[in-house]
């Protein structure tokens, strides 16, 4: 009772103070507007706040002003979401222009850690924020290509043009050295970061475990988001940012939070793009009679005997130039590759203010591919809404619905082999009719494609506050998607037969979170929060195929499997799951006067994919930071921004196994005493004790801006993966054959540099750079044992480009013969000296215009044994610039990438100079004049004789496994080129509109190269410029943004 | 201040350097030659002939990294005695250039090798055994005359295959060295004793012994007017290969045909052969009794196919003649031999007609 009369005698001794000093002082109107300084429009929903009561006062209107009652003498603070506080203080001005700037200091940002916002300076973990701006005015359909450059380690490479893929992305580095397939179908497995996109995870990876091979639509998740619905992604690196998101955070984190609602009357944007997709430049053929008569010359130059010469009369499309049929010049690439006009549109709808706030976002994409017959439309529908009415309570859910619609043509999406081999036809041939086009070209083009990925995902998510600083939340979300994929060929395109192929599959999601976090400080420096959640997953997926190899008639495309005998069945694919992950996972962060911050973070995961041994994997972490600039010595140095340093380390523990490779596979091995027996599979012996993938990491940062100008953020990490899966070939004693094994192990090491530049900040004119860059190295910790250091593994196509794995040195690199230039005479053969033999090849010795393949092991013979290690397949550096300059309202910016000091294999070049080696062959010919080919005796040449025809066999000297075609595949791109014009506000409010910008744009524009194909990004992960590939198209581009006027 | 920044830039950097490019904080393994468990030669008994080039391969390196290099240690008799021979140096002729098949003259020939000093046994980085043909019966013991392979008779060696990944060692290797075969065909004496081979027919009859046969087309006896035939049956024609006892100059090569009378029979009744493109031999010398080349020793010098050697292992010594034959026509017929002579000096073909002499005349 003492304590509340005490209380209520303060109480009212402040309300007396508080009278006596408001009637002490005068007030007055104040009237004025509240403008962007970037784009010097008004902004509406800006609080106003005095800053002695710390009392908001009003709200700007949708043109930025408001009018409010103050004191003279007080202080108008204006605070907005994503911008800068700005203040001023009245004195007797009763009208004001305030300008507020957008937030971009990188210290004020607020990120996620461990799905909570916490200000970035009392973090530790290496992370870097993108907006949403610098994922517009490209027309992509997958973000993730445009993000490529824009942060320093994250690898991103736009090695597909085909709409609705993606391309590769690592974050520092490689994680994973599982290869699959052979030759050029050498698929390395992804491992793609865990997205997660307004607090829900989603597989990246989902359309890529098949490899090439996709089996249904093969729409990556992130097609599925529109660009123009992107408030900012966040991308975390190091494993102190990526532990508590637990296994699936080992390969990095990227976090996409769509826009929230935040106007205080309802806006209506609309975004337009209009865009023209152009193949590149494909390769030049020689068509017509020049084809005929470059291969009658080839055959009589290159004759080794009168058989060969009598050939042409024999041959009849070489014979025979009058004949109507052969009489031709078919460019047949043009009939597969086109110029596509595109469009897409995306109408945005928001409102409300912090307490309450929605969207609606609708979105449509549209894009058909350079190759014709493949294209990929999304249509989009998005809500959210968030409902915060104080401190206490908040709600938020939100409804994302899209479909994606696909089509492949009749190749496998990634790849286009059908195309590809077609292409090469020779132009000869009459062009491409129903009645009697060759199959290829009917398949390629009549083959009906329709393929549908449908997505819906929902989430909510509520927050209370029990007691100050004391939080429960938690997040519920359903993620669901319908795959179909139907493919008909028409009976002309496939012998006579029509045939058909049907996928449905369909994926699941239950997500669940919990979290109880706890903020408290203490003796006001000592700052205190803890975040405990636990997570469960239900993931689901089946998908099953059915084929059939012959139906009646084109009439009837289904239902299908009318016939058994011409059903080729399908079935479930192995891409089947059923899964439940369960995590609980806890933080402790520390700060000392957000000066000295500690943090630390535990987490465990239990999956049914762990071993039996193994079941829980165990991710900890540790950062420490250091913001120095809060030191006494340097607080006064006015011209440091800010500065600190941050050394964090964390593991990521990630299962690796399969059940099969856990509890063996059981298969039914017939009846025995008319009993079904099963029996366990001998292939793989099971391993109870298989261990997950450990990846630890340490990170060494520093982060510092000096100036008001430059900002420097430097990173050093050094990466460990461990236990990665590895076959262990088993003695046949233990009947089995082969052990899944963890044995193997990877490190990464490097550093990256981003430093940004705002050279020119003024009223009319911006300007800004940034430049970034990172160097990644990658090195093979060990094998298993018996492999004793080095695993080969062979590659089964005729490529013959073998990977060899070898501890100590880089992890992916060549084994291919060793090409040391072309033997300008037959003098420049070496002799064996003991037998007097030339060097040889397939009992054919080698002579001028041949290649010289190195003789490794010396025995003057060139066959298995003379292979060596070579290249490496991953690049060393990545990066990226960007140019951004506003002069009034013009505004111009351009973002550039460059990777460099990779080795790729230039297979495209290789396929196309062998074309030459059968003249009798109904190929195309292609022109080598701009190429450095070996022509006669006493030439130095890099290209060896590729004329040869009768000797080809043998010495095949344009052979895919030799060094010739490994090419430094660095280059420089300028990926987006963006010039857009802001339409003056009056002029446009006359139309009824709020805000007006034109822009132009291109995507892909300009590769600087040394490398003599096509595109050096055009190529696989592991460096492969494979001519089946799918072209990257150049894109130009005219948009608009526009905001109609609904104020007042 | 600006100084402030460099100073700041300097460490920066500094800790930059320290950090990413010193691999030796992060402890990790250096990158070292493959040398493969599974190193092995998939034949280690040699067998090679005296007197000839031998290359003998057969080294798996099951993808060890190269440069490989190969040593020959603990060298022994089966007995433990020490071996001597093995390693005797001497010199012998190596390649420098390719052999065409059309050179013009000796010396063009002799330009294309020289001679250089070896130890007769060695191997090279490709792992393969060279036994050279400097060797000879003196120099290196052939294994025995009574074909028996007793352990003490037996050279027994070892090899060490290093690279800088590390070494295995290959054990108990044997080489069994035939004694030297001068020419081929060979059948006429035994590989083990050198001694003339029985006859294929009676091989337990002393007196009888075997021969090199010719092979003859259409060649008809001068007396019986049948095809003169060479077989296990009946020889009308047999060839020596044999040392020139006199008239050579070190390095020629004679080319005789004696009559049943063992008296040579003139070459110009040879009369389609074509003696210029015959043998790869310089200078030829017609007599009436033989025809004689200089020549480059081994013939084949390489055994790639030329002119004069079709399938390249073999040259060729063919005479051939023609007549009118029944009916008037003219027939042609031809007898030879497939050679190869490996051992340098004056040698002569000679082609025996035992039975009867060719038949020359028209009908």
């Amino acid at each position: 009772m003492k304590r509340n009369i005490l209380l209520y005698t303060l109480l009212i001794v402040c309300i007396i103070c508080c009278t006596n000093a408001y009637s002490q002082e005068k007030n007055i109107i104040v009237n004025g507007r509240v403008l962007d300084k970037d784009t010097k429009q008004g902004v509406p929903g800006v609080s106003v706040v005095l800053q002695a009561t710390n009392k908001g006062l009003t709200q700007t209107n949708g043109d930025g002003k408001f009018s409010v009652n103050v004191p003279v003498g007080g202080t108008l603070l204006f605070k907005f979401l994503g911008y800068n506080t700005s203040s001023v203080k009245i004195t007797n001005q009763t009208n004001i222009t305030v300008t507020i700037s957008e937030d971009r200091k990188d210290l004020n940002d607020v990120i996620i850690v461990a799905y909570q916002n916490r200000p970035k300076e009392t973090t530790a973990g290496s992370v870097t924020v993108l907006s949403g701006k610098d994922v517009s005015d490209i027309p992509v359909s997958n973000i993730e290509t445009l993000l490529q450059g824009k942060v320093p380690g994250l690898n991103i490479q736009n090695n597909t043009g085909a709409p609705g893929f993606r391309g590769s992305v690592q974050i520092r580095g490689l994680s994973s050295l599982s290869i699959s397939g052979s030759g050029n179908d050498s698929f390395l497995q992804p491992t793609s970061p865990l997205y997660i996109i307004d607090g829900v995870p989603l597989d990246a990876d989902k359309a890529a475990e098949f490899g090439f091979q996709t089996q249904g639509p093969g729409v990556s998740p992130l097609s599925l988001i529109p660009q123009e619905d992107i408030e900012n992604i966040q991308i975390l690196k190091d494993a102190q940012a990526t532990s508590m998101y637990g296994s699936r955070g080992a390969y990095g984190v990227i976090i996409i939070t769509t826009k929230r609602g935040n106007s205080k009357v309802p806006r209506i944007k609309y975004v337009s793009n209009f865009f023209v997709n152009a193949p590149p430049k494909l390769r030049e053929t020689l068509g017509g009679n020049s084809e005929r008569l470059l291969k009658i010359q080839q055959i009589i130059l290159n004759a080794e005997n009168i058989d060969q010469i009598r050939r042409i009369s024999n041959t009849p499309f070489l014979a025979d130039s009058l004949n109507a049929y052969w009489n031709n010049s078919t460019d047949w690439q043009d009939v597969f590759y086109q110029t596509t006009f595109n469009q897409s549109h995306n109408l945005a709808l928001d409102g409300g203010d912090q307490k309450f706030n929605y969207k609606a976002n609708m979105g449509y994409y549209a894009e058909k591919g350079v190759i014709k017959n493949t294209g990929y439309n999304r249509y989009n529908l998005n809500m959210n809404m968030e409902f915060k009415p104080n401190d206490k309570f908040r709600f938020f859910g939100f409804v994302n619905g899209s479909v994606g619609k696909q089509n492949k043509g009749n190749g496998a999406g990634l790849l286009q082999s059908g195309v590809a081999d077609n292409g090469q036809a020779s132009t000869l041939l009459p062009p491409p009719s129903f009645y009697q086009a060759s199959g290829g070209v009917l398949s390629a083009l009549r083959t009906l494609n329709d393929n549908n990925s449908r997505n819906l995902r929902t989430n909510i998510d509520a927050r209370y506050e029990f007691i100050p600083g004391l939080a429960a939340s938690s997040t519920l979300s359903y993620d669901y998607t319908s795959d179909t994929e139907t493919t008909f060929t028409p009976a002309a395109a496939n012998g006579q037969f029509a045939k058909l192929y049907d996928y449905n599959g369909r994926n699941f999601q239950l997500y669940n979170r919990n979290a109880i976090t706890y903020a408290k400080t203490l003796g006001e420096k000592h700052n205190f929060f803890i975040n405990t959640f636990n997570e469960i997953y239900k993931q689901g997926s089946q998908s099953s195929i059915s084929r059939q190899e012959r139906i009646p008639n084109d009439q009837l495309q289904g239902p299908l499997g009318y016939d058994g005998y011409y059903s080729r069945g399908g079935g479930v694919l192995s891409s089947y799951k059923n899964a439940t992950i369960a995590s609980f996972a806890g933080s402790l962060s520390y700060d000392y006067d957000k000066k000295y911050v500690a943090e630390f973070s535990y987490r465990l995961d239990g999956t049914s994919s762990s071993g039996l041994e193994n079941p829980y994997s165990k991710n900890s972490s540790v950062g420490l930071r250091w913001n120095f600039n809060k030191e006494n010595w340097l607080t006064d140095k006015k011209w440091l921004d800010y500065g600190s340093l941050r050394l964090t380390w964390g593991q990521n523990i990630a299962p690796t196994g399969n059940l099969q490779s856990i509890y063996g596979k059981y298969n039914l091995n017939g009846n025995y005493n008319n009993t079904q027996t099963i029996g366990i599979d001998y292939d793989l012996i099971p391993n109870p004790s298989l261990k997950p993938t450990t990846t630890s990491q340490y990170n060494l940062g520093l982060d510092i801006g000096f100036l008001n100008r430059f900002s420097i953020v430097v990173d050093t990490y050094f990466k460990k993966v461990d236990n990665l899966l590895f076959d262990r070939i088993l003695s046949n004693t233990t009947g089995f054959n082969k052990l899944s094994s963890n044995d193997l192990g990877i490190a990464n090491y490097g550093t990256e540099i981003s430093l940004n530049i705002k050279a020119i900040t003024s009223k009319d004119f911006d300007l800004s750079f940034s430049i970034n860059g990172a160097y990644n190295r990658d090195v093979l910790l060990k094998l298993p044992e018996e492999y004793n250091g080095q695993y080969i593994r062979f590659d089964g196509s005729s490529y013959l480009q073998h990977n060899v794995f070898r501890v100590g040195r880089n992890t992916l690199s060549n084994y291919l013969r060793i090409n040391q230039g072309v033997y300008s005479t037959d003098a420049d053969v070496p002799v064996d000296p003991v037998t007097g033999k030339r060097y040889q090849s397939n009992n054919t010795f080698f002579l001028g215009g041949d290649p010289i393949l190195k003789d490794v092991n010396g025995d003057y013979i060139l066959d298995g044994r003379d292979y060596e290690i070579t290249g490496n397949s991953q690049p060393l550096f990545t990066g990226g610039l960007s140019f951004t300059m506003r002069y009034k309202n013009w505004g111009l910016n351009m973002y550039a990438s460059y990777t460099a000091d990779r080795t790729i294999l230039n297979n495209a070049l290789a396929d196309r100079i062998a074309i030459m080696r059968d003249p009798y062959a109904l190929n195309a010919v292609v022109p080598l004049g701009d190429l450095n080919i070996w022509q006669g005796p006493g030439d130095v040449a890099k290209y060896p004789y590729p004329y040869d025809y009768s000797r080809y066999g043998n010495i095949q000297p344009l052979r895919a496994d030799q060094t010739l075609w490994q090419e430094s595949g660095s280059y420089l791109k300028i990926n987006n080129l963006t010039l857009s014009y802001m339409f003056d506000k009056k002029l446009i409010r006359r139309f009824g509109l709020a805000n007006l910008r034109v822009f132009g744009s291109t995507n892909n524009l300009i590769t600087f190269s040394k490398y003599s194909g096509p595109n050096p990004e055009n190529v696989t992960t592991l460096g492969r410029d494979i001519s089946n590939g799918y072209p990257v198209p150049r894109t130009y581009n005219i948009g608009l943004n526009l905001e109609l006027n609904t104020g007042n | 201040m600006k100084s402030i920044i460099n100073k700041y830039f300097a460490l920066l950097l500094l800790a930059v350097t320290v950090c990413s490019s010193c691999k030796k904080i992060f402890d990790l393994p250096d990158e070292k030659d493959y040398i493969s468990n599974n190193v092995n030669f998939t034949n280690k008994i040699l067998e090679p002939i005296i007197g000839r080039t031998n290359l003998i391969g057969g080294f798996n390196s099951d993808n060890s990294t190269n440069p490989i290099t190969f040593e020959i240690v603990n060298v022994r008799y089966g007995d433990g005695k020490p071996v001597s021979d093995l390693f005797t140096t001497a010199p012998t002729y190596v390649w420098i250039a390719p052999y065409t098949g059309l050179e013009k003259s000796l010396a063009e020939i002799e330009a294309k090798r020289k001679i250089e000093t070896h130890p007769i046994f060695e191997m090279r980085s490709s792992g393969e055994f060279i036994l050279w043909p400097s060797a000879t019966n003196q120099i290196l013991k052939p294994r025995p005359t009574d074909s028996t392979n007793y352990s003490q008779d037996t050279r027994f060696f070892d090899v060490k295959v290093k690279n800088t990944g590390g070494e295995r060692l290959i054990k108990d290797f044997q080489i069994r060295p035939f004694r030297e075969r001068p020419y081929e065909p060979s059948n006429d004496f035994n590989a083990y004793t050198g001694l003339p081979a029985p006859d294929p027919k009676f091989p337990l009859d002393k007196n009888l012994r075997d021969y090199i046969r010719p092979y003859l087309n259409n060649v008809i006896g001068a007396t019986s007017n049948l095809n003169l035939v060479s077989n296990n049956d009946k020889k009308d024609a047999i060839v020596y290969i044999r040392p020139l006892t006199s008239g050579g100059n070190g390095h020629s090569l004679r080319i005789v045909v004696l009559g049943k009378d063992s008296l040579p029979i003139d070459p110009k009744f040879f009369n389609e052969t074509v003696w210029d493109k015959m043998i790869h031999g310089f200078n030829v010398q017609k007599t009436d009794k033989y025809v004689q080349y200089d020549v480059a020793y081994p013939i084949p010098l390489v055994e790639i196919p030329t002119s004069y050697a079709i399938g390249g292992s073999r040259a060729k010594a063919q005479l051939s003649y023609s007549r009118i034959g029944f009916g008037g026509a003219r027939t042609v017929a031809n007898f030879g031999v497939d050679f190869a002579i490996y051992k340098a000096g004056d040698w002569e073909i000679v082609f025996y007609f035992k039975n009867e002499n060719p038949k020359f005349a028209n009908e």
